[in-house]
C-alpha cells in the first residue's frame, strides 16, 4: 500500500491543488453552460460576466421547445440509439461467447478481423458506405443510420464482451453442464447473470457511441424530421442570429442522458478494461 | 437435432462476421475502386479514370496543405494529449480524499457529444462575450480581445478543444495500467536508493511502455482521421481553409464539390494511413520481442 497523502504535507498540498487544477479545468465549461442555460438575455452578454444568475429564467427552454423540433430531434436520438444498441449487443454476446467459449477453424482470424476494424474511423467508410445506401434505397431513413451504428459499434461491442466472457470462469459452465443442465440453460442461469454488468457496461458504450454521432446522421439523413440531436443542436447553430441561451440549454438536455449513463459505467471504466474499452 | 459444438460456435459468430464484412470492410473495398472513377455524389453515372484521381491530388496544393493541417493538428494534439492525460492519471492514482469524484469528472469531456465540446468552447472563446477573453484582459495578458476563431488563432483553439476533449483516454489507459504494477517494484526501487524521480523513470514508465505504445497508435489513427470536431468548428468563422484537414478535405470534395470518386481516394489514403500505422506497430512489438 503506498502512504496515504496527508493534506498537511508537501505532497499532499501539491497533489490537492493540481486537482483543483484539472478539475476546474474539465468541469468548468459544463458549468458556465449550465450558468448560461438560465440566465436571462441581457445577463447572458452582460460585461462583467458573473457565475450565478441574478434573475433564474426558464425561458431560454421554453424557446427550445417552443421555436425548434428539440423533442422530435430528442425522440429520433433515442429511437436510433436505441435501436443500434439492441442489435449490436445481440450479435456481440453471441459472438464474444463464441469467440471465448468454442474452438473452430479461423476463430483466430476472426479476433484479428474484429481488432482491426476496432481502428475503422467513420470518415474512411462514410462516403462509399453514402453511395452504397443511396444505391440499395435507403438514403434518409433511420434503418441506414441503425446500420451504420450496429456496424460500427460491432467490433468495439465484440471486443470488450469478449474480455468480459473472459474473466469468467470455465469451470462455471462445465459445472452446470455435468449436473445435466443442457448448454442452453446453463448460458442462462449461470453465464448470463455473472456476464450482466458486462453487457449493461457494453451497451452504455455503444449508446454513448450512437448517441454522440454526428458525421452519419450529417451525411445520410437530409429531411429535418429524421435528424437526431447532434445534427439538429449544430444546424441550431448555424442559424443566422445565434441565441446563446437557447443553444446553451438545448446542448445540456443532449448530455445529461450521457453523464447520467456515463456515472452507472464509471466504476466498470476505472476497474482496468483501458485500451480498448472506448473509441472516437 | 443437436449441433456439435464447432458448428454452434460458428453460427453464433456468423451473423457479425457477415455484418463487419458487408457493412465495413466491403464499403472500404468499395471505396477503393470508386476511387477510379469520376463520379458524381447524387446521380448514378460514373467513368472509369483510372489512377486519374489520385494523379490530379499529387498535383492538387489544396490536397498537400490538408495533409499538412493534419499533420500539425494530429502531431501536436497526441503530444499534448499524452503529456497532460500522463499527467492526470500519475494524479488520479494517488490516494486523497474526493479521488473518485475527480477520476469521474476527469471523463467528462471524452463523452459528452463534438457537437456539445465544440458549442461549450465556442461560447467560452467568444471574442465579443467569452469568458476566456474576459479573464486574459482582466490579468493583462493581452491588450485587446483575441480573435480565437480568426485565421491567425484558428489551429490554436483547435488544438486546445481537442486535446481537452480526448484527453481523457489517455487517462483511462493508463491509469488502468497504473492499478496493475506490483508496489513491490517501488519498494524495491526505494531499497536502492532511488527518488522519486528516479522510480518515475526506471519503474513507471518501463511498465507503461506498452500502453502508451497502444495510445500512441490509436490516437494516431483517430486524430489523423477525425471529422466532427475540425469540421464543427470551421462552421460561420470564415477561418475553416485553415484548419482544412485531409477528413474536411475529403467531406468537402464528396459532398460539396459532389465528387465521389475523388473523396474516395482521399478516403483510400487515410486508409493506408491506418494500414501503415499498424504496420508499424507490429513490426516495433515484434523486434521488441526478439530483443
Amino acid at each position: 500500500m503506498k502512504p496515504s497523502n496527508s493534506f498537511f504535507s508537501w505532497r499532499g498540498q501539491a497533489i490537492y491543488w493540481c486537482a483543483a487544477v484539472l478539475l476546474v479545468l474539465t468541469a468548468f465549461p459544463f458549468i458556465w453552460m449550465v450558468s448560461t442555460s438560465f440566465k436571462p438575455l441581457r445577463e447572458i452578454f452582460v460585461y462583467p460576466p458573473y457565475l450565478i444568475p441574478k434573475q433564474f429564467t426558464l425561458a431560454n427552454l421554453a424557446r427550445l421547445f417552443e421555436q425548434t423540433r428539440f423533442l422530435t430531434y430528442f425522440r429520433n436520438s433515442l429511437f436510433v440509439s436505441f435501436s443500434a444498441v439492441v442489435f449490436t449487443m445481440i450479435l456481440a454476446t453471441a459472438g464474444a461467447y463464441s469467440l471465448t467459449r468454442f474452438k473452430y477453424f479461423g476463430r483466430e482470424k476472426i479476433a484479428s478481423l474484429i481488432l482491426f476494424t476496432y481502428m475503422f474511423a467513420p470518415i474512411m467508410i462514410v462516403i462509399p458506405f453514402y453511395v452504397l445506401i443511396k444505391k440499395i434505397g435507403l438514403a434518409n431513413t433511420h434503418l441506414a443510420l441503425i446500420m451504420a451504428y450496429t456496424a460500427f459499434c460491432l467490433p468495439f461491442a465484440l471486443w470488450l464482451m469478449k474480455t468480459f466472457f473472459q474473466s469468467i470462469p470455465l469451470a462455471l459452465e462445465e459445472a452446470a453442464l455435468t449436473d445435466g443442465a443442457g448448454r442452453i440453460r446453463a448460458v442462462i442461469y449461470v453465464i448470463f447473470p455473472l456476464a450482466l454488468p458486462g453487457i449493461i457496461a457494453t451497451s452504455i458504450f455503444t449508446f454513448i457511441l450512437a448517441w454522440n454521432d454526428y458525421i452519419f446522421v450529417r451525411i445520410l439523413i437530409t429531411s429535418d424530421e429524421l435528424k437526431t440531436l447532434s445534427v439538429g443542436i449544430a444546424d441550431l447553430y448555424n442559424a443566422t442570429v445565434i441565441d446563446w441561451g437557447m443553444i446553451m440549454s438545448g446542448s445540456m438536455l443532449i448530455t445529461i442522458p450521457v453523464l447520467i449513463f456515463f456515472v452507472f459505467i464509471q466504476r466498470y471504466l476505472i476497474a482496468g478494461w483501458g485500451a480498448g474499452a472506448i473509441k472516437g | 437435432m443437436r449441433l456439435s459444438p464447432q458448428k454452434t460456435g460458428i453460427l453464433l459468430i456468423l451473423p457479425a462476421v457477415v455484418l463487419i464484412c458487408g457493412l465495413l470492410v466491403y464499403p472500404v473495398l468499395y471505396g477503393a475502386w470508386l476511387s477510379l472513377f469520376s463520379k458524381h455524389s447524387f446521380f448514378p453515372e460514373q467513368k472509369f479514370v483510372g489512377l486519374y484521381n489520385y494523379i490530379y491530388l499529387a498535383g492538387d496544393a489544396d490536397f498537400w496543405r490538408s495533409l499538412w493541417y493534419g499533420i500539425v493538428y494530429s502531431v501536436s494534439t497526441i503530444v499534448l494529449q499524452i503529456v497532460v492525460g500522463l499527467i492526470a492519471a500519475l494524479l488520479v492514482n494517488e490516494t486523497f480524499r474526493g479521488r473518485n469524484l475527480v477520476r469521474g469528472i476527469l471523463l467528462f469531456p471524452y463523452v459528452i457529444p463534438t457537437v456539445v465540446a465544440i458549442i461549450l468552447w465556442k461560447w467560452l472563446l467568444n471574442n465579443q462575450f467569452g469568458l476566456v477573453n474576459y479573464f486574459l484582459l482582466a490579468i493583462g495578458v493581452v491588450d485587446d480581445p483575441l480573435n480565437w476563431m480568426g485565421k491567425d488563432h484558428i489551429m490554436f483553439s483547435l488544438i486546445i478543444i481537442s486535446v481537452w476533449e480526448f484527453f481523457p483516454f489517455v487517462v483511462l489507459s493508463v491509469l488502468a495500467r497504473l492499478q496493475t504494477i506490483p508496489p513491490v517494484l517501488y519498494e524495491a526501487a526505494k531499497v536502492d536508493g532511488s527518488g522519486a524521480w528516479g522510480r518515475f523513470f526506471h519503474v513507471t514508465l518501463p511498465q507503461l511502455r506498452n500502453v502508451l505504445f497502444v495510445v500512441i497508435l490509436l490516437r494516431s489513427i483517430w486524430m489523423f482521421t477525425k471529422f466532427d470536431t475540425v469540421w464543427l468548428l470551421t462552421q460561420g468563422g470564415g477561418a475553416e481553409k485553415y484548419i482544412r484537414t485531409l477528413p474536411v478535405y475529403a467531406y468537402m470534395r464528396t459532398f460539396m464539390y459532389y465528387q465521389a470518386g475523388l473523396g474516395s481516394a482521399l478516403a483510400v489514403i487515410m486508409f493506408g494511413f491506418l494500414i501503415a500505422s499498424t504496420a508499424i506497430y507490429f513490426k516495433m512489438f515484434r523486434r521488441e520481442e526478439e530483443i
